[in-house]
């Protein structure tokens, strides 16, 4: 395998996709409909509040990247499902395929023209992310996170969508397979973790014992407001009782290949703060910082935070907490450990495996000679 | 060697080569299909050779096979000394193979399309303008060298893809119909070609079914029928007894041409509107008869073959089997 291969490959398949004259339309298509988005979000903005203000940016760019995204997956089976078989069809693959070039150049070189395509669409958004960090909330490190790994989640697509065309004969099969499988990334691990929760639920029989401060013998007092408790409980009231619940500690990994929650818990967290002046932007920690901070909360509206919190609280086990514990020690310190751990380094292992193999089948259907031909495939 | 020479007093191909193709007993089947059930064939370097069958016959597949497109069942096959199987990037370095349908890139421009090729062959980025530059010379397809494709007629097209075969300069040549969609000086275009390359001592193999071009083509020729190979012979020295050729005789006088030729013992079909045909063998034969006839005062208006030796001997050969 040669780069100088791939390179050739790729120019070629590139040139000819930049050619045809629709490509142009769906580019421009591609940006009308992300900038009327853009805008009805930021009109939707308009009447929120003071403590939305400094985060404006944030939300909108949030929102910007989820439609990015959504779109993406739209399109992308599109441009990789027919590169293969499609050559296939107009009778340009064996001629390829008899030239010096290995299969791993060409499956790689028709990989990167692909990517290359989805990755121009990216480019396209530039202009709409920086009118979000104009309204502020949204720092370089975000865009740099989201955008390498949107990039990642794309290929991943594109290199499914190669292969299905290497292995399967005829594109419009490959076309509504790869939107199949889209679908299974996205709606489809979300059903199937939904499906597997419903599975996990467990009986358990909690005890609980709570202090009791006051009685008819004792009556709290009728002054003092709020009535201050006294220094020890007369008894304890204890028993058992049985809760249904639900294990996403065990299941969590059956969502975290999900392109949304990939993308949501891999962007940086940035919490909610406020000074004397009320609800400022999120500043960087001070060297020697320790997270969390008094001034900061969780309670941010943007879309890719809130995910992202939602989607850790899924790891953690149920505390098997007394509740008499819960009473007095629930604290900010439970409140952070509670979000447990990211899910979004197994998810894109998931799909950078996914994407792997993918590429390795596609070189193995494209290597020649060919011991087997597919049912109803023309070698040349 | 030149063209005269091999066309004149060339011996039967003898089986080891060194360079060119040797194919011994190539087996492929497909599902249930056996496509190629015992094939032989040989292509000397210098020589160009006719692959020539009837549909179905399984010259494709043998094309593919010797192309480093399909993995024969068995069989031992060598391109220019190398193994398609094991040796498959050594044999494409010197192997170039056109096959008989095909697409080009819709979007890319003549000039654009060789230049792509040449990269793909891994010609060196200095030589690949020049190349293609030439290429599209010989071709004449230089007005149409920053046209897309598309705009191309399908002979011209046909050309493009024959230059994309020769992008590397390859010394064994594997086409599959070259003549088809080509008009008449385009046909003489190309044989001039192919008769050239051989010249300079590529191994050029055709496949084809239009057998009046090959007859002026090829110096050797293997026919298939059935997946097997069922003759293998030097154009210029077409056995005897297939060498059998049909004439067409016209006369002012058919009841009398018909007589005669009862007289002399040769067997003919009923008289028709076209004439009457005879079978006859050799040059000689044929000459033989026709003074016969003339001595028998048969007004004679027309005396011509039917047809080329080698669709005789294609028929006759397959004609056998089925």
């Amino acid at each position: 395998m040669t780069l100088d291969g791939v390179r050739t490959v790729a120019r070629q398949e590139f040139m000819q996709r930049i050619r045809k004259g629709r490509w142009r339309w769906l580019l421009v298509a591609w940006f009308v409909i992300l900038v009327v988005i853009t805008v009805l979000v930021r009109l939707a903005l308009r009447e929120a509040g003071p403590e939305v203000a400094p985060y404006r940016g944030s939300v909108m760019y949030g929102g910007l990247m989820f439609l990015v995204l959504s779109l993406s997956l739209l399109v992308v089976p599109a441009l990789a499902a027919q590169s293969i078989n499609g050559d296939r069809e107009r009778g340009v693959l064996a001629t390829l395929q008899v030239t010096r070039l290995s299969a791993v150049e060409i499956a790689l070189g028709k990989f990167a023209a692909a990517w290359g395509t989805t990755l121009i669409f990216l480019l396209l958004t530039a202009p709409l992310v920086a009118w979000c960090v104009v309204e502020g909330g949204v720092d370089a490190v975000s865009i740099a996170v989201v955008t390498v790994v949107m990039a990642t989640l794309l290929a991943t697509v594109c290199a499914v969508a190669l292969a299905l065309s290497a292995m399967l004969a005829r594109s419009t099969t490959s076309s509504v397979l790869s939107y199949l499988s889209v679908f299974a990334l996205t709606l489809g691990t979300l059903i199937a973790f939904g499906l597997a929760t419903a599975m996990t639920q467990e009986s358990v029989t909690r005890s609980y014992r709570h202090p009791v401060f006051y009685d008819e013998a004792h009556p709290p007092p009728l002054t003092g407001s709020p009535p201050e408790l006294p220094p020890t409980p007369l008894r304890f009231e204890e028993g058992i009782y049985v809760e249904t619940q639900s294990r996403t500690d065990r299941v969590w990994w059956l969502l975290a290949p999900n392109p949304f929650v990939v993308l949501a818990d891999a962007a940086p967290y940035r919490p909610r703060c406020y000074d004397q002046a009320g609800w400022t932007a999120y500043q960087p920690l001070a060297p020697g910082e320790v997270p969390p901070r008094p001034q900061c909360d969780d309670s941010g509206i943007d879309p890719l935070g809130s995910i992202g919190r939602g989607v850790r609280g899924l790891r953690k086990p149920p505390d098997n907490y007394d509740e008499s514990v819960r009473l007095r020690e629930y604290s900010q310190q439970d409140q952070d450990q509670g979000r447990g751990a990211p899910l979004w380094p197994t998810g894109l292992a998931i799909n950078l495996a996914l994407g792997a193999g993918a590429l390795v089948l596609a070189t193995r259907r494209l290597r020649t000679p060919a011991h087997t031909l597919p049912r109803g495939q023309r070698v040349a | 060697m030149t063209t005269t020479e091999s066309l004149m007093g060339a011996p039967a191909p003898t089986p080891p080569v060194s360079g060119g193709i040797d194919a011994r007993g190539v087996r492929r089947r497909f599902g249930s299909i056996e496509a190629i059930r015992g094939m032989d064939l040989a292509a000397h370097p210098g020589r160009v050779t006719a692959l020539v069958g009837p549909n179905g016959a399984g010259k494709t597949t043998l094309l593919l096979i010797l192309a480093t497109l399909l993995v024969p069942d068995e069989g031992t096959v060598r391109i220019a000394g190398y193994d398609p199987v094991t040796q498959p990037d050594d044999v494409r370095a010197r192997m170039g193979w056109s096959p008989d349908v095909f697409g080009l890139y819709e979007g890319l421009t003549s000039r654009e399309y060789l230049e792509f090729f040449a990269a793909a062959y891994r010609l060196p980025t200095g030589e690949r303008t020049a190349r293609a530059r030439e290429l599209l010379a010989l071709a004449r397809l230089e007005e149409y060298a920053d046209q897309p494709v598309h705009v191309l007629s399908r002979g011209q097209k046909q050309r493009l893809g024959l230059m994309r075969a020769l992008v590397h300069r390859p010394e064994v040549l594997l086409l599959d119909e070259p003549a088809a969609g080509l008009d008449p000086r385009s046909r003489v275009e190309l044989r001039e070609l192919l008769r050239g390359l051989a010249a300079d001592g590529a191994a050029v193999l055709v496949s084809s079914h239009v057998l009046s071009d090959l007859e002026e083509l090829a110096d050797d020729v293997v026919f298939v029928d059935h997946g097997h190979t069922v003759g293998h012979h030097s154009v210029s020295n077409l056995p005897r007894a297939v060498a059998l050729r049909q004439w067409r005789l016209r006369s002012l006088d058919e009841a009398a041409l018909v007589t005669a030729l009862a007289g002399l013992g040769v067997a003919h079909s009923p008289p028709g509107p076209a004439g009457i045909d005879v079978q006859v063998g050799l040059d000689t034969e044929a000459a033989g008869l026709l003074a016969a006839l003339v001595r028998a005062d048969v007004p004679v208006v027309s005396f011509q073959p039917v047809g080329g030796a080698l669709e005789q001997t294609f028929l006759e050969l397959t004609g056998e089997r089925s």
